[in-house]
This record gives C-alpha cells, structure tokens and sequence, in this order.
C-alpha cells in the first residue's frame, strides 16, 4: 500500500465532503487518518490516503479535475514509506490555554518557547473571538512533555510571555489511566 | 475463583445493556468474584463491568487503591451490584484507557464527585461519596453496564483519541 498526503482548501459550502470522498472511493483510495475543518471562511480537509496500486501523481489521473473546477485547491504529496505511521512519543500529555486582546507574537512566541525545550506540539487551533472593538485571541495547545519536563516547568517558561504579551495562559497535563 | 478473559470489541456483548441483578445468589457471588480475580490478574487495572467478562448482569468491581492516582483518596475494593449514580458535580478530564479497547486512549470528561448506590456481595444497601480519580473510575465501570464505551465519550478524535504509548 502506498500512501498520500491529500490537501483541499476552497470557500465553504455544502457538498464539499461529498464531492471529495465521492471520488477517493471511485478511485479505491483508503482513508487513514483525515482532519476537516470550516477555518474563517474555507473548509480545509487534510487526508492520509492508502492505495493499493497508485505510486505517484500521475497515477490519480484527471481525477482531481471537477474539484478544481469548482473552485477548491488541491495539493498532492507523495508520501515515504512509513510517512503514513505515527512515531511513537512518549510522555505527559498538557493542554495548554493562551489568550488575551488580539497582539501580533502570540502564537509565535509560545510556540518558539515550546520548540527549544523540545515540547512536541501535537494539536494547535487559534481563533479570534470577541467584538470587532475589543478582539480577543484564543489559542489551544495539545503537547507531550518530555520525560524530565513537569507542568510547572511550562509555566515558568511561559510566565515571561504572560507579562511581555499580557496574555492569560493555562498549562495542565492530563493523566492516563487504565481502566 | 478465575481469571476470565477480557472481551474486545467489536463483541456484540459490550454494547449491550446489562440487566439488573434481582438477588445475590451464588451465580451472583460468582461474577463478583471472577470480576475481583480478573482485575487483579490484569495488574494494572483498576475496574472491571461484568459485561467485559461476557456476563450481561449490573455488576462492577473497582479499586483505585493501588494506583498512584487513586493511593490517597478511595474505598478500597468495592463490589457494587446495581449501582446507580444519584448525584454528579463537578468535571474532571482525564486520558481513559480500557482493556476491551486495546492500544487507545482517549481524553474524557467526567463529573469529579460522585454518590453512588449499590448493593455489596453481602447484600447491604451502601451509598458512598466518590472523587477525583475513584469517581471516574467508577462511571467508566458504570457505562459499561448500559453498553457505553469511552470512544461514545470523547468529543474531538483529532484531539482525544491516541494510539497508546509503546504500542
């Protein structure tokens, strides 16, 4: 089985889903892991695709044709083998909240910070919420933690930006149980 | 008396809805003691629902007292035939595990205090106060009774649901 990268962007309407599994399945093309998501106006649907027998881009053919000529982007990438497996990470799983007035840095300084004390980023949404006078930013990190690093390391290291920024920012790691 | 297997799904038995017991005879006594078995023999687990040992009765068994999560806050073993939950507050996140699905985890929210009812193998009526890790380790037994996983409990898989540490 080979696998894709599939990647779809276009204004958001009804159908869209449709029309793109409608041909993954005409294909034969397996779904793996998918995320689809309305982000302002765009629906974006970011697909890990399995074929049996496909290789490379020319293989899809024409296929991708009608969802371009309805206005949707389309983007291709041939994954390595073993693209498609998730790397095992150990470690604490934290969520980490982030927001205040809308200011430019946000999402990039706490990123940055996270980035050099080696904190795998595993999920990150923003959004600007608030009214149109008083925007406010809202960021939602899922992370694992490096074996050594606790909850209250995160905060310390955030604790500069919380001031810099005058953000509020939550850090809490959530236990895994065996039930 | 003995271990039982543990059963995954897709068997059709864990999402049925277990029926409630009408008196604790010696079949009764008999689940309870396989579930007490069971969980021991698993080492790790903290729980396990009647359902999951192929047993369509309201039986759970749980013991977070030997868990770090649970070592400081607990009733030790506890036997519950019928328990029904009769009062919830609060909320508390946690990354459940079950053994009838192996290799995921997925983040729940659940009520962090509990009072719970149930019957013990004796046969009394006991009503007890449960939190924190104990309290969700007995509504995650709980849903196992009605045929509730904990994947009908998660809100995100793109957040919530992982493939389990090592596997």
């Amino acid at each position: 089985m080979n696998h894709f990268a599939l990647t779809i962007v276009g204004r958001d309407r009804p159908g869209i889903v449709s029309q793109v599994t409608g041909i993954l399945f005409e294909q034969g093309c397996n779904i793996a892991d998918s995320s689809c998501s309305i982000l302002g106006g765009q629906f974006a649907m970011i697909l890990i695709l399995g074929h049996p027998e496909f290789t490379n881009r020319e293989s899809f053919g024409e296929a991708f044709k009608p969802l371009e000529d309805s206005d949707l982007s389309v983007s291709l990438r041939v994954l390595k083998p073993g693209g498609e497996v998730r790397s095992d990470i150990d470690g604490d799983i934290c969520m980490i909240s982030v927001y205040g007035s809308d200011k430019p840095g946000i999402v990039y300084r706490v990123a940055q910070v996270l980035g050099e004390k080696n904190v795998n980023i595993t999920d990150l949404n923003t959004k600007l919420v608030g009214s149109d006078e008083r925007p406010v930013y809202v960021m939602v990190i899922e992370a694992v933690l490096p074996e050594e690093v606790e909850e209250e390391d995160v905060n310390g290291w955030l604790a500069p930006i919380r001031d810099d920024l005058q953000v509020d920012i939550t850090v809490r790691t959530i236990p895994t149980v065996e039930l | 008396m003995a271990v039982r297997p543990i059963l995954l799904y897709p068997d059709p038995i864990l999402k049925q809805v277990a029926e409630e017991v009408e008196t604790i005879d010696k079949s009764v006594v008999a689940v309870i003691q396989d579930l007490v078995d069971t969980m021991l023999d698993s080492g790790h687990s903290v729980g396990v629902a009647a359902p999951q040992i192929g047993e369509l009765v309201r039986v759970v068994v749980v013991d977070v007292s030997k868990n770090k999560l649970g070592k400081d806050n607990n009733h030790g073993l506890l036997e519950m035939v019928n328990p029904e939950i009769i009062e919830k507050s609060g909320s508390k996140m946690m990354r459940e595990g079950c053994m009838s699905i192996p290799d995921y985890t997925g983040n729940v929210t659940r009520a962090e205090h509990i009072v719970v009812e149930f019957t013990d193998r004796a046969g009394q009526l006991r009503v007890i106060e449960a939190s924190g890790f104990e309290s969700v380790a007995i509504q995650h037994e709980l849903d196992h009774l009605d045929g509730m996983l904990f994947l009908d409990r998660v809100s995100s898989l793109k957040t919530d649901l992982y493939r389990r540490k090592g596997k």
